[in-house]
């Protein structure tokens, strides 16, 4: 396995587009790092630097140290499972997984061996003898990530692997790859645009927008302390729900929300008094009972959860999260409280730390 | 890896991998098939060739080619059934040699008032060869299918025994 480096990498086009800006991020040996962000943002332009499918227009690569910026693709020894899986139609699932290693001229019993324990993994020994047009797309998608584990690659890259199957089918491959790499302890990079799959898999996420990094860290400090607006709101289903307030003495106040503020938010918020900022909460930090009103608009019952839609005092719109089953109508009234604040600088938008 | 075990794996591959050595040499059988068909007949000749026999031999060679390339396809994935087809059809067609090239290079016909042999040696050669070489493709990749089909069914059995 492997450790990677990836330092002050920038991708510009001939175009003279940026794509990529700036990227630095060190990958331990058996680490799952998860690129997130919105279409268009770069991870894919990142996770295809690294595969040395795209050049690097600054900026180093390092694999165990080695600089490969300028090694091309085939000899980096990274495997890459695409998004469309990219099987050969024409040939069984055995060959299509053998096909890198008949390329290189192993030794045919060698590369049965390989197959054999890569199927044996993956669940798909029944499977060999099929054709990839037999298969499900899951088990197709396996099938690809077999076809990289048989090389033993030093590190795996994924490119939003998950995004050609249906909801039910996803969990379920999202829980093969998580337990694939516990079993492989294989370092990985793994592109999504789903946040769930970013919470649910990564060691670490990188979250990206606009070819910026906007936040490097594991998946709790992401949720927990978003580094930015960003951020805040890109990760967490449903997203946060935003408030421009204006520091008071002992609140936040807007025109139509007062919210308290404890002794410990207060000295934080010091610097920003009498000035506006940003209040952010989760759906899932709204508790019912309190006393800010919010008139209801809509009311999705999941279950466990109410998902509850509706606008404080009229105008700011509003999404809570309140536990069991409840059946608010369109135009009740649910006094709600928030448990957990996030506040960030409206200029900056950055988060407000202890620190600033 | 030991000899024993890598007997086996190589064994063991055959369950995935297809019988490429047989389906190639039968359709090595079709080629040296066509090449014997297009050299046997000559327009020269004068009506020598002209009765039945051609018709016949004509209609042959295409079913020939269509079972063989049939059997290419199921000695590919060990089927012995079509191996043992490819046996039979690999002695006929070396016994075919003793037909039809062999009366012509031993006819003679007069043509223009001289006499000619129908087949002279040279494409008489030829054509032998071109037709042994098909009937022993046909043999050689009968027997490989066979030998292979056996190999493969002993395997399988010896695994659901294991499994057993």
């Amino acid at each position: 396995m492997a450790t990677l480096s990836l330092q002050h990498l920038d991708k510009i086009y001939d175009n003279k587009v940026q794509a990529v800006y700036d990227f630095s991020l060190d990958v331990k040996d058996g680490e799952l790092i998860v690129l997130v962000g919105p279409s268009g943002c770069g991870k894919s332009t990142t996770l295809r630097m690294v595969a040395g499918l795209e050049d690097i227009s600054a900026g180093r690569l390092l694999l165990d140290g080695k600089d490969i910026t300028q090694t091309p693709a085939k000899d980096r020894d990274m495997a890459m499972v695409f998004q469309n899986y990219a099987l050969y139609g024409h040939m069984t699932i055995y060959e299509n997984m053998a096909f890198s290693l008949t390329l290189r001229k192993e030794n045919p019993n060698v590369i049965h061996k390989k197959v054999l324990a890569a199927a044996e993994i993956l669940g798909l020994t029944e499977q060999l003898n099929k054709k990839p047009a037999q298969l499900s797309g899951g088990q197709r998608q396996r099938v690809a990530m077999g076809r990289s584990i048989v090389r033993n690659p030093k590190v795996f890259l994924f490119d939003e692997p998950l995004s050609n199957l249906d909801a039910k089918l996803r969990g379920a491959t999202r829980r093969e790859i998580l337990l694939l790499h516990k079993r492989l302890n294989a370092t990985m990079l793994y592109v999504t645009h789903d946040q769930t799959e970013a919470l649910t898999l990564a060691d670490r996420i990188v979250c990206m927008s606009m070819g910026h990094v906007q936040q490097v860290g594991t998946p709790l400090e992401l949720y927990d302390t978003p580094a930015n607006l960003f951020v805040a709101s890109f990760i967490g289903l449903p997203p946060m729900n935003f408030f421009t307030v204006q520091v008071g003495e002992d609140a936040l106040v807007s025109e139509c929300l007062r919210v308290p503020l404890t002794a410990e938010e207060k000295e934080l918020l010091k610097p920003y008094g009498g000035k506006e900022i940003v209040l952010g909460v989760r759906p899932e930090d709204i508790v019912s009972g309190g006393d800010i009103p919010v008139r209801v608009f809509s009311n999705e019952n999941l279950g466990m959860n109410t998902l509850v839609h509706g606008h404080v005092m009229g105008k700011e719109r509003i999404t809570c999260k309140l536990r069991g089953w409840c059946d608010y109508r369109a135009g009740d009234t649910v006094p709600v409280s928030f448990v957990r604040k996030h506040f960030f600088d409206k200029e900056t938008t950055n988060a407000i730390r202890g620190e600033a | 890896m030991s000899m024993n075990e890598d007997r086996f794996i190589q064994r063991d591959r055959m369950r995935f991998t297809k019988n490429t050595l047989s389906s190639g040499l039968a359709l090595l059988a079709i080629l040296f098939n066509v090449l014997y068909f297009v050299s046997i007949y000559k327009s020269d000749v004068g009506s020598y060739y002209y009765n039945i026999r051609m018709g016949a031999s004509v209609l042959y060679n295409l079913l020939f080619m269509l079972v063989v390339f049939l059997c290419s396809e199921g000695v590919k994935s060990y089927k012995s059934s079509f191996a043992w087809v490819l046996l039979v059809i690999g002695a006929l067609q070396i016994a075919r040699i003793f037909y039809l090239p062999l009366t012509a290079h031993t006819a003679v016909v007069t043509v223009s008032k001289q006499k000619t042999i129908v087949m002279q040696n040279a494409q008489f050669i030829r054509v032998i060869v071109y037709l042994a070489a098909s009937g022993a493709c046909c043999l050689l990749a009968g027997i490989v299918g066979i030998r292979k089909s056996r190999a493969l069914a002993a395997h399988m059995a010896g695994l659901e025994q294991k499994a057993a």
